[in-house]
C-alpha cells in the first residue's frame, strides 16, 4: 500500500523562496512540485515581497469522483 | 470522596505555571495542596513529602535537557526514602510523554495539552473523561425561542397584503415540478414494484430530455457516472469505522456563540461524506448540501448513487440518503432548494430523508438564480408546504446582494418569503449576507471597516421582527484571499462579529474560498474551523463595538424596506414586482430568470 492512499485529497507544500520576482517564484514552485513527482499541480497562493516569495503549492492526489485509495483500505 | 493531601513540586528553575493551575483546580475540589517554590533540590522535595505526609505528588518538568536522568533519580530517591509504595507520583510538563513517565516508574505522565481536569482525575483516582465527551454535542434548533412577532407593524401589514396576493395568485396553478414531487412521493411510499415502474414512466414524461433518457435508456448525463457497488460497500465500512472513533471538538466557547455550518458539494457524495466527517470531528455543527448549477436548470432528478466531475453534488434519493446515514446524530443538515426547477421535489426528498433544514427564496431564485419568477413562486409555495409538513425550518438567503441588489431591496424580498412561510405554517430563518457586497463596494460603506454595515443589517432585522438569524453564506464572502492565513482570519473575525451581534447560526467557507484552481481540500476546511474556534475563545462574552454608522444605516435599510414593500403593494402583484425590478432591477444587476418561463399550468376545477 502506498502512503499516498492515505491522503484524503491533496498535499500542500508551503515555503518561502528566495527569488527576484513572482514569475521566478512561480517557475521555481512548479519545478519543485514536479521534482517531488506531483502530476496535478496548482499554485494556491503566491506573493513576492522584497527578498522572496511566500508560496503554497498543491498536488492533488484524489479529486472528487476518483477511486479513492483511503476508501478501500481495511483500516482507515 | 476522601480529601487528598497533594504536594506539587516543579523540577525546574522557574517554570511552575501548570502546577499553579492544577493547585487551583484541586483546591476547588476540596483537596489540600502544598506548592513548593521552583529550584528546590530533589532531596528537599522528598523531605517535604515526608514532613507533610503527602498522599500524592505532582512534579513538573518543562525543560527537555537531561529529563530522563533527572526524573529517574527522583524515583530512585523516593524508593530509597521508602515512600514510593505509599504515594502516587505523577509527572507533567512540556518535556514529558506518558511513555517516558511509565518507563521511569511514574504512576502517570502528562504531556503538552494536558488539562487541569485530567490532573484532578488522577489525584482522585478516577478515569478522566474529556470535556468533549462529557459535554456531548446536541442538535440545536435555531428557531427555538422565537415567536416571529413583528415589532414594525407597518411592515407586517404590508407583508400580509403581499402574501394574500401570492396565495391568491398560486391558487389553482401547478407546475411539472409540483407534479413530479407528488409522483416521487408515491414512488417512495409504494412497496409495489409494478406500480413503482409505472410511476417512473409517468415521472420521466415530466422531465427534460437529458433526464428522460436516463429513465428510458439508462443513459447518464455527461460528467456523471454511477458509483459502483464496491464503492458503496467501501463507503459503509469507512463511515462505520470513522464513527467508532469520533470524539468531536466543540467550536463554541459559550452558549452565545452561534452554530457553525460548513457547505459541501464536491460533486462526489462520498468525498462530501469524507469532508463532512472531518468537519464534524473538528467541530462543525451543521452541513449544507450544494447541488450542481445545471441541476437547478433541468426539469427532473436522476436516481441512484451518482458522482459528478464538477462542483455541486447531484440530488438523488440515494445520494442524499447516503449522506444522511453518515452524519453524526448532532449534525444539522440542510438541503438547499432555493433557486431552481426542482424546488418542491428537493424539499420533499429532504423531508423524507430527515433533513433538519432547507432553503427557499423566491426573490433570489428568480432574480439571481435564473428561474422564472412566476414559476418559482408557484413552486415555492408547494415547497414551503412540504417544509411545514416535515417540520423543516427554511432559511431565506439574500444572495441577490451578490448580484448588486442593495440590502434593503433584498431584505424586502426575504421578509415577503418569510411571511409567506409563516402563513403556510413553516418556520423561516432570516439569512442576510455577511459579505463585502457590490452595493458597499460602490457606495463605500465598508471603506473603513467590515463591521458597521454587517451590524446594520442585524440591527435592522432585529428591529423589524423577532426571528432567528443565520448569517451567510459564507460569512466574509469576497473579503477572503487565496492566502490561507488571511482567509481564515477573515472568516474568524466575521464569525465573532456575528456572535457579538447575537445571531443564531453562521455558514463558513474553507480557507480555499478564494482559490478557484481546483477542489476545496479538507485541510482548508480545518483551517477556518480552527480559526473560528480560536476567535470564539478570544472574544468570549465580550463584544465588538460598531460605530454609530451601524445604527444610522440600520434605519436607512428599514426605511428602504418599507418603501419597497409599499411599491410592491401599490403594484398589486408580487410576481409582477419581480419582473419589473422593484425587488432588484437590471440596473442593480438582477435579471428575472428565464428557466421555466411560461411553464405554469392553470388548473380548472
Amino acid at each position: 500500500m502506498s502512503i499516498l492512499d492515505k491522503i484524503m485529497d491533496a498535499i500542500d507544500l508551503e515555503t518561502y523562496l528566495v527569488c527576484k520576482d513572482e514569475d521566478e517564484a512561480e517557475k521555481l514552485t512548479k519545478e519543485l512540485m514536479e521534482k517531488f513527482g506531483f502530476k496535478d499541480i496548482s499554485i494556491v497562493f503566491i506573493q513576492h515581497q522584497g527578498p522572496g516569495a511566500r508560496v503554497r503549492a498543491r498536488g492533488y492526489i484524489y479529486k472528487p469522483g476518483d477511486r479513492y485509495g483511503w476508501l478501500f483500505k481495511q483500516s482507515y | 470522596m476522601k480529601k487528598k493531601k497533594v504536594l506539587l513540586a516543579p523540577l525546574d528553575p522557574v517554570h511552575d505555571i501548570g502546577l499553579k493551575m492544577i493547585k487551583r483546580g484541586l483546591e476547588q475540589k476540596g483537596h489540600d495542596t502544598l506548592l513548593m517554590p521552583p529550584d528546590y533540590s530533589q532531596e528537599e522535595i522528598i523531605k517535604s513529602i515526608i514532613d507533610n505526609d503527602a498522599d500524592i505528588v505532582l512534579v513538573s518538568r518543562t525543560l527537555g535537557y537531561g529529563v530522563a536522568e533527572i526524573l529517574g533519580k527522583f524515583i530512585d530517591l523516593a524508593e530509597a526514602a521508602e515512600i514510593r509504595d505509599r504515594i502516587k507520583i505523577g509527572i507533567g510538563g512540556m518535556a514529558i510523554r506518558p511513555e517516558l513517565a511509565a518507563e521511569l516508574g511514574f504512576d502517570a505522565g502528562f504531556g503538552p495539552g494536558t488539562t487541569v481536569a485530567e490532573a484532578v482525575a488522577f489525584v482522585e483516582g478516577r478515569k478522566y473523561i474529556p470535556e468533549e465527551t462529557k459535554g456531548k454535542k446536541n442538535k440545536k434548533d435555531i428557531t427555538e425561542g422565537y415567536n416571529y412577532l413583528f415589532h414594525n407593524k407597518k411592515i407586517e401589514k404590508l407583508l400580509d397584503s403581499i402574501v394574500d396576493g401570492i396565495l391568491d395568485y398560486v391558487n389553482n396553478k401547478t407546475t411539472t415540478a409540483i407534479q413530479r414531487a407528488e409522483i416521487r412521493r408515491r414512488i417512495l411510499e409504494s412497496d409495489n414494484e409494478s406500480e413503482i415502474q409505472r410511476l417512473r414512466v409517468d415521472y420521466s414524461k415530466l422531465c427534460d430530455d437529458v433526464i428522460k433518457s436516463f429513465y428510458v435508456s439508462g443513459k447518464y448525463r455527461e460528467k456523471t457516472r454511477p458509483l459502483t457497488s464496491s464503492e458503496v460497500s467501501a463507503l459503509k465500512r469507512y463511515v462505520d469505522e470513522v464513527n467508532s472513533r469520533m470524539n468531536p471538538l466543540r467550536l463554541q466557547h459559550n452558549d452565545k456563540n452561534p452554530v457553525v455550518f460548513i457547505q459541501y458539494g464536491t460533486g462526489c457524495p462520498f468525498m462530501d461524506i469524507a469532508h463532512i466527517k472531518s468537519c464534524e470531528a473538528w467541530g462543525s455543527d451543521g452541513a449544507v448540501h450544494f447541488d450542481p448549477s445545471w441541476g437547478a436548470r433541468t426539469e427532473g432528478f436522476l436516481e441512484g448513487y451518482i458522482t459528478h466531475e464538477e462542483d455541486g453534488s447531484v440530488i438523488t434519493y440515494e445520494n442524499l440518503k447516503s449522506i444522511k446515514m453518515s452524519l453524526a446524530p448532532n449534525t444539522l443538515w440542510q438541503v438547499r432548494a432555493h433557486r431552481g426547477l426542482n424546488t418542491p421535489e428537493t424539499v420533499l426528498l429532504a423531508g423524507k430523508i430527515g433533513a433538519d433544514l432547507t432553503k427557499v427564496n423566491i426573490a433570489y431564485g428568480s432574480l439571481g438564480g435564473g428561474t422564472d419568477p412566476e414559476r418559482l413562486t408557484v413552486d415555492a409555495v408547494a415547497a414551503i408546504k412540504y417544509a411545514a409538513e416535515f417540520n423543516m425550518p427554511f432559511d431565506v438567503v439574500t444572495n441577490e446582494e451578490l448580484c448588486g441588489v442593495p440590502a434593503y431591496k433584498a431584505f424586502a424580498g426575504m421578509l415577503i418569503v418569510s411571511k409567506l412561510g409563516l402563513r403556510l405554517g413553516a418556520k423561516p430563518i432570516l439569512q442576510p449576507l455577511f459579505c463585502y457586497s457590490p452595493e458597499v463596494m460602490v457606495s463605500g460603506q465598508m471603506e473603513d471597516n467590515y463591521v458597521d454595515f454587517n451590524a446594520a443589517k442585524i440591527y435592522c432585522l432585529r428591529n423589524i421582527v423577532n426571528a432567528p438569524i443565520w448569517c451567510g453564506a459564507p460569512i466574509g464572502f469576497l473579503t477572503q484571499t487565496e492566502d490561507r492565513v488571511q482567509s481564515s482570519l477573515m472568516t474568524a473575525l466575521h464569525a465573532s462579529l456575528a456572535s457579538s451581534l447575537g445571531v443564531d447560526g453562521i455558514s463558513i467557507a474553507s480557507s480555499d474560498e478564494a482559490f478557484s484552481g481546483g477542489p476545496i481540500t479538507v485541510p482548508a476546511r480545518i483551517d477556518t474551523l480552527r480559526a473560528t474556534q480560536a476567535s470564539f475563545r478570544f472574544f468570549g462574552q465580550s463584544s465588538i463595538a460598531p460605530t454609530e454608522n451601524a445604527q444610522n444605516w440600520a434605519n436607512e435599510i428599514e426605511e428602504g424596506i418599507e418603501k419597497v414593500l409599499e411599491s410592491v403593494v401599490k403594484n398589486g402583484n408580487f410576481i409582477e414586482a419581480l419582473y419589473q425590478g422593484i425587488l432588484g432591477s437590471r440596473e442593480d444587476g438582477a435579471y428575472p430568470g428565464r428557466a421555466g418561463k411560461n411553464s405554469v399550468i392553470k388548473q380548472f376545477c
